[in-house]
C-alpha cells in the first residue's frame, strides 16, 4: 500500500528534517518524497491525524508474550498487535514461555509465527537449558536461527562457574550473555523493596544489596572472561554508579531499566495492591532519580517496558502468591514521555538494537519506511479499555499519561488504531 | 465522636487516636460484664461471625469466640491448616461462599501479610484482622495498650520495650503503631539478625542490649521467637539467645526501678521469660487475656453498629 503521510512533524534527531512539519510520501514500503506539501498520487492512502508526529520506528529490548503454552496470557499476533498500536515495529522477545525457548525448533516457531507482521519479533533464546541455570543451551545453535541474545528470563544464573562458562563461550560468536541482576540467597523470599514500607507493611523485603552483589560478581567475571555482557532491568542508586565505573573501565557490558522503576516507588505497595508487585522490585524516589541521571549520561544503555502480560488469577490472589510483572508496551510513550522531554523520550526509545546488531532506519528518501506515528502533547488517564493486550495488569492503570500513539508504518503495513 | 473512622479493623495503621480512645471506653464498659455473674448483653442478635483461621491459634480464636458469644452474635467456625490456594480456591471465593450464607462480618487470621486488607477490598462484610502473616495483629496491641492504662493509668508519655523477634512479629509491627499514637516512646530489642534493617525508620529506638533497655523501659513486652516463620536460622541455639534476650528475676532486681511486664502469649517459659517472672506480680500477663475479650467485645460491638448503619 502506498501511502501519504500528511503534515507531521519529524522527531529524529539524525534527520535533516527534524523538528520540520512534512509530507512523507511511502512507496512499496520506500520513503520516496518528503516535502512541505505533496500532492497524493493515484492509489495512495492520505493519512491526516490531529497533531501527528513521527519518529523512527520504537524498539523495545524485553517483551514477554505467553505463547507457546501461556496463550491465556498473550498470543504472539495479539502480542504483537499491541506492539504496533504502542508505536513499537521492534520487539526482542523473552523466552518465558512452556516449553522455554532454548533450541534451534523453538526459535525458528517464534520467527514463523512472527512472519510477514508488521512488527519485527527477534528471539532470545535461553541461556540454559529450559532455563534451570545448570546447563548452557544450544547456544550457537540458537543464534543461527536467528537469536539476537541469550537469557533466561528473570532468573539469576546463581553457579558463577556457569556465568564464566557462558560468558567465554557465547564470546567464540560474538554472542550477547544476559545475567538478572539478583543475588538469590540475599533476596530469599523478598516480594518487595526492602525499605520502610516492607518493613510497616510486614512483607518480606528484597533488598537493593542482592542486586547490587550479583552485578559485582557478574563485572568480576566479564573483566576475566571477556565476551558481551547486558544487565537487564537494573533499579537501585548503587547499580548505576557499578556499571558506569566498569564502563569507565571499558568493559563490554550494556545494561536497561524498566520504565516503571524510573517513575513508581515503593510507596505504591501500601495496600498490598499486586498490580506493583515487580521484578526488580520498585525502589525508592533517590533510586528512580539515579536511573533517570544513568540514562542522561548514557551509563545506562536502553529502557523497556518490560512487558510482561498475566491473567488475572495470578494477580488478583493474596500479594505474597501473585506473580511479578506488568504490561508496559501500552504506557511506555506515555510514561517516558510524562518524564522526559519528547527529544529524549524518542531518543531512548529507538535506542539499543546497535547492541543487537540490528540496524536502524532514519527518516531520509530512499530508506526503508520505519516509523511510528504520535501525538506527543495529549495526556489522559490510563483504563483498562485503552489496553489491548489480552492481560490488563498495567502498572500505569489509573496513571496520568502524557502523549498517545497512533501506531507504526512498518514492513509495507501501516497499523493504527 | 460515638463511631469508628474505619468499617474494618485491617491494622492500627488505619485508626487514629480517637478510635483507640473510644474502643477502650466501649472495652470498658464490656469489662464490667463479664466481671457480672451473668456476663452476656443480647447486643449483636442480628449479626452472624464467621471466624476464619487459616493459620493455628488457640488464644485468638477462643477470645473471639467468647466476644461473640457474649455479645450474642451467632457465629461459625471455620479453620484450615493449609492455604486456600493450595486447595486449590482463591481466598475470595471460599469467604464469598461462606458469605453467601448471609454473614455479617468476618474475623480471619491468615499467614500472608495483607491478606485481610485484600479481602476487605475484594468482599462485601466488615472484616477484623486477627493476624495476617507479619502485618498486624490489631486486637492484641489494643489489648496490650489496655492492659498498660489499666495498670499505669495511661500509655502517653510512657517507655515501652518490645524485646525479642521483632523480624516475624505481627504483634511487634501493631504495637508500634499503637503505642505511638497514643504518644508512649517505643524501644525494639533483640539480636541484629530478628530486628527489621530500617524498623529505627519507623520511630522507635533500637537496642541490642536488653539490661539497657529494661533500664529505659516502663513496660516490657516480651514476645516468643517464632520459629515457625523461620526459613533459617537467625540464632546458633536457644541457650544462647535466653542468655541474651532471656528476662529473669536477677536481671530484674538490678534495676532501679520496678518495670511491667507483659507477654502476648504463649509464654515459652525459661526461654524469654523465666517462670518466677511470669508469675510474679510485675507481670500482667494473665490481664492481658482477661482484657482481650473486653477489647474484642467492643471493636465487634463498634464495627457491627456500623453495619447496622
Amino acid at each position: 500500500m502506498n501511502v501519504l503521510i500528511k503534515s507531521a512533524t519529524i522527531v529524529d534527531s539524525k534527520s535533516d528534517f527534524h523538528n520540520d512539519t512534512c509530507d512523507i510520501l511511502i512507496e512499496k514500503g520506500v520513503i520516496t518524497q518528503i516535502q512541505k506539501t505533496i500532492t497524493a498520487p493515484s492509489k495512495t492512502k492520505e493519512i491526516s491525524l490531529e497533531n501527528l508526529h513521527v519518529s523512527q520506528g520504537w524498539f523495545d529490548n524485553s517483551v514477554s508474550f505467553g505463547e507457546p503454552g501461556y496463550e491465556e496470557r498473550e498470543t504472539i499476533a495479539n502480542g504483537l498487535r499491541t506492539a504496533a498500536l504502542s508505536g513499537f515495529t521492534d520487539v526482542a522477545v523473552n523466552s518465558n514461555t512452556n516449553p522455554v525457548i532454548d533450541s534451534y525448533a523453538d526459535i525458528s516457531f517464534l520467527k514463523g509465527k512472527s512472519q510477514d507482521n508488521a512488527v519485527n519479533l527477534f528471539p532470545i533464546g535461553a541461556l540454559t537449558k529450559h532455563s534451570e541455570g545448570e546447563d548452557l543451551a544450544e547456544l550457537y545453535d540458537m543464534k543461527n536461527a536467528g537469536a539476537i541474545a541469550f537469557y533466561d528470563y528473570q532468573k539469576p544464573i546463581r553457579n558463577p562457574n556457569l556465568m564464566k562458562l557462558a560468558l567465554q563461550y557465547a564470546s567464540n560468536f560474538d554472542a550477547l550473555v544476559y545475567s538478572f541482576p539478583q543475588e538469590s540467597q540475599i533476596s530469599g523470599l523478598g516480594v518487595m523493596n526492602e525499605n520502610v514500607m516492607s518493613t510497616s507493611l510486614g512483607l518480606k523485603g528484597n533488598p537493593s544489596l542482592a542486586e547490587e552483589l550479583q552485578i559485582v560478581r557478574d563485572l568480576f567475571l566479564l573483566e576475566y572472561t571477556g565476551g558481551k555482557l547486558h544487565i537487564p532491568t537494573i533499579s537501585t542508586a548503587k547499580s548505576v554508579e557499578l556499571i558506569r565505573d566498569a564502563k569507565a573501565r571499558k568493559l563490554d557490558v550494556s545494561c536497561s531499566v524498566a520504565i516503571h522503576n524510573l517513575i513508581l516507588t515503593d510507596d505504591e505497595l501500601k495496600t498490598f495492591n499486586t498490580r506493583f508487585k515487580v521484578l526488580p522490585p520498585l525502589r525508592t524516589k533517590s533510586d528512580c532519580n539515579a536511573l533517570i541521571e544513568g540514562l542522561k549520561d548514557g551509563t545506562i544503555d536502553m529502557v523497556t517496558s518490560d512487558h510482561n502480560p498475566l491473567d488475572i488469577e495470578h494477580k488478583k490472589i493474596e500479594f505474597d502468591y501473585a506473580k511479578n510483572g506488568t504490561i508496559g508496551l501500552e504506557s511506555a510513550f506515555g510514561a517516558l514521555n510524562s518524564i522526559f522531554t519528547i527529544k529524549k523520550t524518542i531518543e531512548l526509545l529507538t535506542k539499543g538494537k546497535e547492541r543487537y546488531g540490528l540496524n536502524s532506519t532514519p527518516i531520509a528518501v530512499g530508506q526503508k519506511a520505519k516509523l511510528t506515528l504520535f501525538n506527543p502533547s495529549e495526556t489522559y488517564t490510563l483504563t483498562k479499555d485503552l489496553l489491548h493486550s489480552s492481560s490488563k495488569n498495567s502498572i500505569f492503570e489509573e496513571h496520568q499519561l502524557k502523549g498517545k500513539v497512533y501506531g507504526i508504518y512498518s514492513n509495507h503495513q501501516l497499523v493504527i488504531k | 465522636m460515638s463511631e469508628l473512622s474505619v468499617n474494618h479493623l485491617l491494622g492500627i495503621k488505619y485508626l487514629n487516636s480517637q478510635d483507640i480512645q473510644l474502643i477502650f471506653e466501649t472495652a470498658d464498659h464490656f469489662k464490667e460484664v463479664i466481671n457480672r455473674p451473668i456476663k452476656k448483653v443480647p447486643s449483636l442478635r442480628d449479626i452472624t461471625i464467621a471466624n476464619l483461621f487459616f493459620e493455628n491459634s488457640t488464644r485468638t480464636k477462643l477470645s473471639f469466640e467468647l466476644a461473640e458469644k457474649r455479645l450474642s452474635a451467632d457465629v461459625i467456625n471455620f479453620s484450615a491448616s493449609q492455604s486456600s490456594v493450595k486447595k486449590g480456591e482463591t481466598l475470595i471465593d471460599t469467604v464469598n461462599n461462606i458469605l453467601s450464607m448471609k454473614v455479617d462480618m468476618v474475623v480471619m487470621r491468615h499467614p500472608n501479610p495483607g491478606a485481610s486488607v485484600f479481602l476487605s477490598q475484594h468482599v462485601n462484610a466488615s472484616i477484623i484482622n486477627a493476624g495476617d502473616g507479619a502485618h498486624e495483629h490489631p486486637t492484641q496491641a489494643l489489648l496490650d495498650s489496655y492492659s498498660i492504662r489499666e495498670r499505669l493509668g495511661q500509655v502517653q508519655g510512657k517507655n515501652v520495650v518490645i524485646v525479642g523477634d521483632i523480624l516475624h512479629s505481627r504483634v511487634a509491627l501493631s504495637n508500634i503503631f499503637a503505642l505511638q499514637l497514643q504518644g508512649a516512646n517505643v524501644m525494639v530489642c533483640g539480636p541484629k539478625t530478628l530486628l527489621p534493617k530500617y524498623i529505627d525508620k519507623l520511630g522507635v529506638k533500637v537496642e541490642t542490649n536488653l539490661k539497657k533497655a529494661l533500664q529505659w523501659c516502663d513496660v516490657a513486652n516480651m514476645l516468643r521467637v517464632q520459629n515457625e516463620r523461620m526459613d533459617m536460622t537467625y540464632f546458633p541455639s536457644t541457650r544462647e539467645y535466653t542468655q541474651q534476650y532471656g528476662v529473669n528475676s536477677a536481671l530484674l532486681n538490678s534495676l532501679d526501678k520496678e518495670i511491667t511486664i507483659m507477654h502476648p502469649g504463649p509464654i515459652n517459659r525459661g526461654v524469654e521469660i523465666t517462670s518466677d517472672v511470669a508469675d510474679s506480680k510485675q507481670a500482667i500477663i494473665l490481664d492481658q487475656v482477661q482484657n482481650g475479650v473486653a477489647i474484642r467485645m467492643a471493636v465487634i460491638y463498634l464495627l457491627a453498629s456500623k453495619i447496622k448503619h
